[in-house]
């Protein structure tokens, strides 16, 4: 192994705690996917959706052993690919928001209140000027 | 008055300590890729990292990174 190997890959042994988040998320999310379809009678559909959390959760730290794209984005150490996740995570937010819309005009169309899809734009909307207001705050 | 980043001389200050770019990512807490898109200029360090790599080399921002008036 060369110094250079060497040093990159002593860059990404020691993870922060930003590093475990997703994938804590992740299997948390398992977890209230099968208490959620225990609750619901389905208690397979439960075990399926948590394993697929689970598998998520480990692929992500297995992943980030070998790239440093994915440990980048899940330490935040970075300050270029934490910057890059920023602007990834509001282009999945505009897709998000366009669907909700359309959801919304596909519902009032066919004679309906526009429910959840309306609700669901409101929260956006709410909180993007929150998130505004903080922003303008704390900078 | 708008300044713009027109180059640097990451690469070349790298070369003449004769490390790789891991090497210097190490040292900095960034990633290899990283000093690579500096190098290459297809992205601009914050102030905070600017310095940084300023401070490794022993030189000032001025010197490694080279602006010019919009």
């Amino acid at each position: 192994m060369s110094q250079s190997d060497s040093a990159a890959r002593g860059l990404g042994r020691k993870h922060n705690l930003l590093f475990w988040l997703t994938p804590a998320v992740a299997a948390l999310g398992g977890i209230a996917y099968l208490v959620a379809a225990f609750a619901g009678g389905r208690p397979v559909l439960g075990v399926v959706l948590m394993a697929m959390m689970l598998l998520f959760a480990a692929g992500l730290v297995l992943a980030a052993r070998r790239s440093e794209t994915i440990r980048g984005l899940m330490d935040h150490r970075d300050e270029r690919l934490t910057g890059i996740d920023l602007r990834a995570t509001a282009a999945a937010g505009l897709a998000l928001i366009v669907a909700v819309l359309i959801g919304a005009f596909v519902e009032l169309g066919r004679g309906h209140s526009g429910a959840p899809y309306t609700w669901l734009g409101a929260i956006a909307g709410v909180t993007y000027i929150f998130a505004v207001l903080v922003q303008r705050v704390r900078q | 008055m708008e300044l713009v980043v027109t180059g640097n001389l990451v690469r070349e200050l790298r070369v003449a300590e004769n490390l790789s770019q891991a090497d210097l990512a190490a040292a900095l807490g960034v990633s290899r890729q990283t000093v690579n898109s500096i190098e290459t200029g297809r992205y601009t360090p914050s102030l905070a990292l600017a310095i940084a790599l300023a401070r490794f080399f022993a030189t000032t921002v001025e010197e490694v990174f080279h602006v010019a008036e919009r």
